[in-house]
């Protein structure tokens, strides 16, 4: 495991800063019917995409739930990328045909996962196996939430993988809510991560607000995973602090927000950073400032854009083109 | 030329591809051990080994998805639903995860795997599904559905090879059925319905086991001077509307043959590919649908007998189109 020197920390620090700005700027320009999209925020959750992706090599896949936007910031997708997918532009990443967290960047290593949740765990395994029989020591980090472990695929998935070795890391985002019910409607045992004992491997619970310590866990089911040893799924525990997506009420106790919003993942890092010298507080400052300032100029930007144009519609639905 | 049967064919496409081509997989229920049931994929394992050509759990949805997972890191994954009424369970994976891949990823990313499945409507009224015409309506799938063994091997191989995922189709009823195949290398493209039998008086459309049964009840009705041209559509998606059109605007008259349930079934589209063409002016009567009248296929084989067309069900269809 390669040891996280100061820079990466504050590297781990500027991309969580930069998703939580980024995800509520995007909020309020959906609030304010600028955005054609909505969006399932991560904000709360940034430490699991960040400290899961950061180190992977650039061989490496992942597939993101729908809320791990911190996959694409961490593999190298850029704000501008972000947006024009958002807005659905022209020269946006598949040029208007799937949502922003449904797209994927092949040469970041970023698969595209499907609305359909939990479809993408035997998706993950299958290319993981593939990655196995090359001869490689790659891995395939696969992201889901916890409403995701209540289907089928996530079983079916999840015990393949355990057939077959399959050098996958499986992530589970377990934010304590099913959309708008809460865990309790979903499963009738504390924690998912146990459900890995009934394939045989390991299940490993990790505190999802601390990103060093989902870094350090993730690298143990990497390394684990590249040594030809087989999955590990890790259980992550988190909150979202936005509501499940833009347009539907709060359902969740105050009380239980209000606890959760003590362990904001973005601050405990920051102030892990400063604590340790690390980063000062101007310098901690410069930079909310420069994301904030970026990302003005990428929505004008995005904004400025020319949107999807309807020649792209009719392509590639198969090979050699509409059909 | 050698003598196959059907099911030898496949199995020799399968051995070829997978010597040529070492991203070639096979996997399903009971096709590494067993070798299938009905003994397709007999000796496979032994020859590739157990990483390439392996059993999985009953998991339709878990390695059809896993197919699309291997597929996309650019292996070539055959899949096997050893019943096409299974097609039910990893339908997600085949219409979302498989057809979709190409075009969410605007063309950087292929998918080129293939379901085998194996149909046979006897006596269950779940695995006894012909379920073609529900993977023919999704925008990113091929469809491929051979009747005999030059056409399942060359097919077959031209499926594998291909881009795009496939969804196979052979017919159980046919695995034992004989046929002449070429010696040497060759493929067959997808797209290209085939001429099975030239006639002048009435055009049945058919495909899978419906052709031997068209080609019956052909042979039949030469007897009475009726003189019916066979067109096998080898494949569905892409369709081969040309070969439709060219027939009928001969003919003047349309059967089509379908062990599927007629209604919403891909009968359906043949005739579209008709009405919507100026070939429709050259019908000289209204077109028949023989298959399925709509019931779940029944358990006892006289139940069964009176549901699945027959070669007198395509004589009767014959003799309406004559009759107007």
């Amino acid at each position: 495991m390669t040891q996280l020197m100061p820079k990466d920390l504050r590297e781990m620090y500027r991309l969580m800063l930069m998703s939580r700005i980024y995800t509520d700027r995007a909020l309020q320009l959906f609030d304010e019917g600028r955005l054609p999209t909505g969006l399932h925020p991560s904000a709360g959750q940034e430490a699991i995409g960040v400290g899961a992706c950061y180190g992977l090599r650039r061989e490496d896949w992942v597939i993101p739930s729908l809320r791990t936007t911190e996959c694409f910031w961490t593999r190298g997708v850029t704000m501008q990328q972000m947006m024009d997918a958002m807005y659905g532009n022209k020269d946006s990443v598949n040029r208007g045909k799937e949502s922003f967290h449904h797209s994927g960047y092949p040469s970041l290593g970023i698969l595209a996962g499907t609305a359909i949740v939990a479809a993408h765990i035997p998706v993950a395994v299958g290319a993981a196996k593939a990655m196995q029989l090359k001869g490689t020591d790659n891995v395939m980090l696969c992201f889901f939430g916890d409403g995701a472990a209540a289907r089928g695929d996530f079983h079916e998935g999840l015990n393949l993988a355990a057939v077959h070795k399959a050098p996958v890391v499986f992530i589970c985002e377990n934010n304590l809510h099913f959309q708008t019910a809460p865990a309790s409607v979903e499963m009738a045992i504390t924690d998912i991560a146990d459900r890995a004992a009934g394939y045989g491997f390991p299940g490993v619970i990790v505190d999802g607000q601390d990103v060093l310590a989902v870094h350090e866990t993730t690298q143990e089911a990497i390394k684990r995973a590249r040594q030809g040893k087989g999955p590990t799924l890790i259980e992550a525990k988190t909150y979202r602090f936005r509501r499940h997506y833009p347009i539907l009420a709060e359902t969740r106790p105050v009380e239980e927000i209000a606890e959760w919003s003590k362990r904001d993942p973005v601050t405990i890092l920051g102030d892990y950073l400063l604590a340790n010298g690390h980063m000062n507080v101007s310098e901690k400052q410069e930079l909310e400032t420069s994301i904030i300032i970026e990302l003005d100029s990428v929505v004008a930007r995005a904004e400025a854009k020319q949107a999807a144009d309807k020649s792209a519609a009719n392509s590639t639905v198969y090979a050699e083109g509409a059909s | 030329m050698k003598t196959l049967t059907y099911g030898e064919a496949i199995r020799e496409a399968l051995f070829e591809e997978m010597a040529s081509d070492d991203r070639v997989l096979v996997f399903g229920e009971d096709v590494a051990g067993y070798g299938g049931l009905d003994g397709v994929t007999q000796g496979l394992q032994k020859k590739f080994g157990t990483e390439r050509v392996f059993d999985t759990p009953i998991s339709e949805s878990g390695f059809a998805g896993m197919a699309v997972g291997a597929a996309l890191m650019g292996m070539r994954p055959v899949a096997e639903m050893q019943f096409s009424g299974l097609l039910t369970v990893p339908l997600d994976q085949i219409v979302n995860s498989a057809a979709k891949a190409r075009y969410v990823h605007d063309g950087a990313m292929s998918c080129p795997l293939v379901i085998r499945s194996v149909t046979y409507p006897a006596g269950n009224a779940y695995m006894g599904q012909s379920l073609e015409a529900w993977v023919a309506h999704v925008p990113g799938l091929k469809v491929v559905t051979p009747s005999t063994p030059i056409d399942a091997k060359g097919l077959l191989l031209t499926s594998i090879r291909d881009p795009d995922p496939v969804v196979f189709f052979e017919h159980k009823s046919l695995y034992s059925n004989e046929g002449l195949v070429p010696e040497e290398t060759y493929s067959i493209p997808i797209g290209e319905a085939s001429l099975a039998r030239t006639g002048s008086d009435v055009t049945i459309v058919a495909w899978l086991n419906m052709v031997p049964a068209a080609l019956d009840a052909a042979k039949e009705l030469a007897l009475e001077g009726i003189d019916l041209e066979v067109i096998d559509l080898r494949t569905l998606i892409p369709l081969d509307e040309e070969a439709i059109t060219r027939s009928v605007s001969k003919t003047g008259r349309l059967v089509i043959a379908q062990e599927a349930v007629t209604r919403a079934g891909f009968g359906a589209e043949v005739i579209a590919v008709v009405a919507n063409s100026d070939v429709v002016h050259h019908l000289k009567a209204p077109v028949e649908r023989v298959g399925n009248p709509g019931v779940p296929i029944p358990h006892s084989d006289r139940l069964n007998n009176h549901i699945i067309p027959s070669k007198d069900d395509l004589i009767a269809g014959v003799r309406a189109v004559l009759s107007s």
